[in-house]
């Protein structure tokens, strides 16, 4: 069972990790919000993005039918797994066939969901991770802080300390001295591997076009030099038509980064081919289900896998601005985590997620494909209550309290009574000699909380005197 | 393996959902009076260098100004096609090795540019792409909301010579500028041109420490791009 709880509580009393975390969140907000203002018609493009992924969810299996077709067209073979362990069984067993002892990857969200790298390694064959920050977590034995920034945590020193650990790199607080010594390394494990790993962002059913977006130039390469490329695409990636990527590419990399298009935006249609010069010989997409039909089935919920992995309601939740993505202890952290882990995994192996919310709305306000990420909160939290309450040991002590609260709001004549009867026994409860109370019950509630202690006198009671005296 | 059992669970998980068709109506796309000027602006917000050669035929003296400023001394071309077309004079060192395949075109000279230029050839692999410091390559559109250029596999040219050096340059003429990427996606059928196309914009960056961008994470850390008539 993962637990939020203990991990926020520590990420709450790390004050270098507040540090770190404030500053860069606030940068990335201001480029995302500078970024969609500058797009007039930004919200007809969220409706438009949203819509097609409506209409993509409710026919997946044709379209995915389409998407294999055109790959295989193009000389690539499609591999329909059900789970990590045959998504990692296919490749270590392509890979000991092949007599490959390394993998170079781009960053994926999935290859972390699956575990990828545990998985690699565990068969002899080293996965090296060739994305800065996914490089720079590599290195700590860490995992993901941020979908979209890995190291999001890290300070420059930090990181700095970490290569001088374990890449012998002299003390240094220049980022670009950083950069050149991971280009460096990382440039001869490119030039070395024969086989390569990348996630898919988008794959267009219409074309067997695979799109993979970044920055650095890695998915580019892991993609092109190895003997091998295999691309892993949960099942939910798949558009429709090769038009709407102009939409969709728009609404993710300036939710993401707030850049108007990130450097490379790759549109991979299988393996080399006989006139070209380079490329892999050998083209594979992996399609993963790994829980993503379960949520399909419910008409409701199926919304959250329209999800485009922009990380943007990450920035905004006050919950991730505190805690973090370790905090979370699932492979997607913020809103989008909230929502996704419980459904990916279940309600009894992810219970708090749901409730790591205020259900302030600001997820859904930013999410560029409107998922309405509060309201499957809710559902969700239902849902969590509903197995609690089907357990024989439970005692409904929460449905008992609002009973009372509900009869005794109810009548003028109880609520005066109750708040005589708390204002009599509050004594009891005053913490200190102060202006709080801390009730044992309450006790979640009021540990954050200041419940201010009752008046001597109710406002009738002060008012009944004056009018008297008038 | 379990193609059966997936599909299965997603076609019983889709069955006898209602849903609309597809939205028909493409969301506006911006254009511009002067597509030019905002595919530089653009470019050059993202740290690319422009040179416009539309006016005149200045183009040999373009490209020694960027060996220059990239510290090198030698050119690869992606094909001879791209060589033959920014009409440089040339000669060949070895005409012989135009009949041979997979290679890779460069001059070399010191100091004062002098034409014709005497032609290289070097094998296009792995090794020697990985030492090249400059390469250069014709874009078959260039898009000017982004300041983007589109770059493809065609045959006979391959994916590595634009991604590997530290110096990539890029031409382009202006007739193939496009105004977004809705013309480019209209204009392309995805897969026809080769089987990689990649949308660069930029010189390869990152900002995954302290989000501090840092240029020429993997790919070139310069990029030129040179406008033609």
């Amino acid at each position: 069972m993962i637990r939020i709880r203990s991990g926020a509580a520590s990420a709450l009393d790390n004050p270098q990790l507040q540090k770190n975390m404030s500053a860069v969140i606030r940068t990335a907000l201001h480029s995302r919000d500078n970024s969609v203002a500058e797009v007039a018609n930004w919200e007809t493009l969220r409706q438009y993005a949203h819509d097609v992924k409506e209409h993509t969810l409710a026919r997946l299996d044709s379209y995915l039918e389409q998407l294999e077709e055109r790959v295989v067209e193009q000389g690539g073979k499609v591999v329909w797994v059900e789970n990590g362990e045959e998504a990692l069984s296919f490749i270590t067993r392509l890979a000991h066939e092949k007599n490959m002892t390394k993998v170079v990857k781009s960053k994926t969200m999935l290859g972390e969901e699956i575990h990828l790298n545990k998985g690699l390694e565990a068969a002899h064959i080293e996965p090296v991770e060739t994305d800065l920050g996914e490089y720079i977590i590599q290195l700590a034995k860490e995992t993901p802080f941020h979908i979209i920034a890995p190291a999001l945590h890290k300070s420059r020193q930090e990181v700095s300390d970490l290569f001088t650990e374990k890449v012998n790199m002299p003390p240094t607080d220049d980022v670009q001295q950083i950069t050149a010594t991971a280009r460096r390394i990382l440039r001869a494990h490119f030039l070395t591997a024969r086989l390569g790993i990348t996630g898919v962002n988008f794959g267009v059913a219409e074309t067997g076009t695979l799109v993979v977006v970044e920055n650095e130039g890695n998915a580019r390469l892991s993609a092109s030099v190895p003997e091998v490329h295999i691309a892993l695409m949960g099942i939910e990636k798949v558009i429709p038509r090769a038009a709407d990527l102009s939409v969709f590419l728009k609404l993710l990399t300036r939710s993401a980064t707030g850049q108007k298009i990130t450097s490379y935006v790759n549109f991979i249609n299988g393996p080399r081919r006989p006139e070209e010069l380079d490329g892999p010989a050998e083209f594979y997409l992996v399609l993963i289900d790994n829980g993503r039909s379960k949520i399909l089935a419910d008409s409701f919920l199926r919304q959250t896998l329209a999800c485009i992995r922009c990380g943007a309601c990450l920035n905004v939740c006050p919950v991730y601005q505190r805690i973090g993505g370790h905090a979370y202890g699932s492979t997607y952290p913020g809103p989008i985590g909230a929502i996704l882990t419980p459904q990916l995994l279940s309600e009894e192996e992810a219970p708090e997620h749901p409730y790591a919310s205020s259900l302030c709305g600001a997820c859904y306000e930013t999410c560029p494909v409107k998922i309405e990420i509060p309201h499957i909160l809710l559902k969700l939290r239902e849902r969590v209550q509903r197995k609690k309450n089907d357990k024989a040991s439970h005692i409904p002590l929460e449905k008992w309290s609002m009973q009372i609260w509900g009869w005794g709001m109810s009548s003028s004549r109880r609520f005066a009574w109750f708040a005589r009867l708390m204002r009599a026994a509050q004594g009891w409860f005053l913490k200190e000699k102060g202006s709080r109370i801390e009730l044992p019950v309450l006790n979640g509630w009021t540990r954050h909380r200041d419940l201010p202690t009752i008046p001597k006198k109710s406002f009738r009671e002060v008012f009944k005197p004056e009018e008297k005296g008038n | 393996m379990s193609r059966a059992v997936v599909l299965e669970k997603i076609r019983r998980a889709c069955a006898a959902s209602a849903t609309a068709g597809l939205p028909d109506e493409m969301p506006e796309f911006p254009s511009y009076e002067d597509a030019a000027s905002k595919f530089r602006d653009e470019l050059e917000a993202t740290g690319g260098i422009f040179f416009d050669a539309r006016s005149s035929d200045e183009l040999p003296e373009i490209l020694s100004q960027i060996l220059e400023r990239t510290g090198t001394t030698e050119f690869y071309w992606e094909s001879e096609e791209v060589f033959q077309k920014s009409a440089i004079p040339y000669r060949l060192r070895d005409p012989e090795a135009f009949s041979r395949q997979h290679l890779v075109f460069s001059y070399h000279f010191k100091g004062k540019v002098e034409f014709p230029l005497v032609l290289n050839f070097k094998p296009y692999d792995r090794a020697t792409l990985a030492a090249v410091p400059v390469s250069v390559s014709r874009a078959p559109y260039g898009i000017a909301e982004t300041g983007t250029i589109v770059h493809s596999v065609t045959p006979g040219t391959g994916r590595l010579l634009s991604v590997l050096p530290e110096a990539h340059v890029v031409l382009l003429s202006e007739k193939d500028l496009l105004m977004n990427s809705v013309e480019f996606l209209d204009r392309t059928q995805l897969g026809e041109l080769g089987s990689a196309l990649t949308l660069v914009t930029g010189p390869s960056r990152t900002a995954d420490i302290e989000k501090t961008l840092v240029l020429g994470v993997h790919g070139p850390r310069q990029w030129y791009v040179v406008l033609t008539s």
